[in-house]
């Protein structure tokens, strides 16, 4: 049962799924979709009238500002598209006991519940996000070769593993709390600092937001090797960070799934 | 009047059942601030002054805009009156003289009071760390026009908030539609840059906009960005934005109830 392509087809028929769904519904479509490019062009004007009265901020001009802007949005995108709906609903379904559902599935309950939904207006505003980046990379002059895209790739990987184990950490505190209300709010605000050059980050500050939560380092190392080539200790940096935040929220998933008792009791 | 006072008083008994909520909620809101002063922090850490302010004015207006929010934002306004709408609830007011915008006003009013206070706790606490950064003007008039356009403020943000929530008449799902309109609040109203610093030209035409009312200009005026006379034609023109988001609303109102279906016994 827990073999890689048995998870691969119920992925699918989740996405097959999510898609009927998505063009059932094309003005829902329509509208979410708007919201999100609204709001990178939100981010992209902040950036132009930030740069309209200087060159640089913490040494970063503004199409590598722009690059570390865009880096961050993707890696958002990606987990809003892949996983956001599922892990949020994964909170109210624990208090009213509709987790039930997701148990008697034919899987990993953590994967059956991060990966019911796909959200299409957060994938299809990922390919702003990627031109932003491409623009803004062209902009400088840059040529990345294929292995720093790949390395580019898998740096966003691991982004949006590290942004995703905080959502299901954050999640998990249902099964000791009866609400997770905020949970929405608090990490759109952690989402802002991502979209800052890690120099920007000063004494206690920078210990608390680029070494001990992940927010900095998640946008940073993959736009630093997008901007400057491989970097080494970034790279081992995102790299640890994703394994120690991933392995840390599935054992308090699997702590708070031992809690749940579910709808009958 | 009575009616209304009474709304007053019950608004002010259930958002207090829910201070815990809103006290978390002010504090984690505070990383806002932080993320402004790394921001502003780093732009202005090569030269002293942008648009003929210094960091501590930036940092002050900023502080200003994020604590006036607590004491007239419209939060989730338009929520609950989507909710009525909704879920039938409004019938309950078809039939009993009451004015539903006055009776939402009353209840707006009793939630600013309590996350008013909540707001002024965490200014308190945040106080010792950007106190060194405050730079408010000691010109009396600013307080004198200051505190009528941040009644009128209140006016607007909440007339807004009513007009949305009231597109519940037509529309079965309206979150798409608050999201778009606070992204565009968001830049327009000042909250992500002050609005002084965009090219002179774009600013002639923002200021007669109703997002500019909604945060920066009352800043403006408390935090001296700008001059008496600005201020003067400013209020007029805030007025008549608010009169006209009223009469607008009201309008939405009367066409929305034509539209309406009251079912059941």
């Amino acid at each position: 049962m827990g073999t890689l392509p048995h998870y691969l087809r119920i992925w699918i028929a989740s996405a097959r799924y999510s898609l009927v769904r998505a063009t059932m519904f094309r003005g829902d479509l329509l509208v979410w979709s708007s919201v999100e490019l609204l709001w990178i062009s939100v981010n992209i004007v902040m950036v132009g009238v930030i740069y309209s009265h200087t060159s640089s901020v913490a040494g970063w001009s503004m199409y590598e500002m722009l690059v570390l802007v865009g880096t961050s949005m993707l890696v958002q995108r990606f987990l809003m598209g892949f996983f956001w709906s599922g892990i949020f609903e994964m909170g109210r379904n624990v208090r009213s006991g509709a987790f039930d559902f997701v148990l008697a599935q034919p899987g990993d309950p953590l994967f059956m519940a991060s990966t019911r939904k796909l959200e299409l207006d957060g994938l299809l505003n990922s390919v702003v996000a990627a031109a932003l980046v491409a623009y803004s990379v062209r902009k400088l002059g840059l040529h990345p070769g294929l292995g720093d895209l790949s390395l580019y790739g898998c740096m966003l990987a691991c982004g949006v593993v590290i942004h995703y184990s905080a959502l299901v950490l954050a999640m998990s505190l249902s099964f000791w709390i009866t609400s997770s209300q905020g949970v929405e709010g608090s990490y759109f605000t952690l989402m802002e600092f991502s979209r800052l050059p890690s120099k920007a980050f000063k004494g206690a500050l920078s210990v608390l937001f680029v070494w001990v939560l992940p927010v900095v380092v998640v946008s940073n190392a993959p736009a630093r090797t997008l901007l400057y080539g491989f970097q080494p200790s970034w790279a081992a940096g995102l790299c640890a960070a994703t394994i120690a935040w991933f392995a840390f929220s599935v054992a308090v998933f699997r702590c708070g799934l031992r809690r749940y008792t579910s709808a009958s009791s | 009047m009575t009616k209304y006072a009474h709304a007053f008083a019950v608004g002010i008994q259930s958002n207090l059942v829910y201070r815990w909520n809103f006290a978390v909620r002010s504090l984690f809101s505070l990383s806002h601030l932080v993320v402004v002063f790394i921001l502003w922090g780093a732009v202005f850490a090569s030269r002293a002054s942008i648009g003929d302010f210094t960091f501590a004015q930036t940092l002050t207006y900023f502080i200003v805009i994020f604590f006036m929010g607590f004491f007239v934002g419209a939060f989730n306004e338009d929520y609950l009156i989507s909710e009525d709408i909704r879920n039938g609830l409004i019938n309950q007011f078809l039939l009993k003289p009451i004015n539903y915008f006055a009776y939402r006003m009353s209840v707006f009013a009793a939630a600013r009071v309590v996350s008013g206070a909540m707001g002024l706790g965490a200014l308190l606490l945040a106080l010792p760390f950007f106190h060194g950064y405050l730079a408010l003007p000691h010109d009396y008039w600013r307080i004198a026009l200051g505190i009528p356009a941040l009644a009128l403020t209140a006016v607007i943000q909440f007339s807004i908030a009513y007009c949305f929530g009231l597109l519940s008449f037509w529309f079965l799902e309206i979150q798409g539609f608050i999201l778009l309109s606070m992204a565009v609040e968001t830049v327009l109203g000042g909250q992500f840059f002050p609005l002084d610093l965009l090219p002179h030209g774009v600013f002639s035409v923002v200021r007669f906009l109703p997002f500019f009312y909604q945060s920066y200009f009352p800043a403006a005026i408390l935090t001296g960005r700008q001059g008496l006379a600005f201020a003067e034609q400013g209020l007029v023109i805030q007025a008549l934005w608010a009169v006209a988001l009223v009469s607008l609303a009201e309008a939405i109102w009367r066409r929305g109830l034509r539209h309406h279906t009251a079912a059941g016994g």
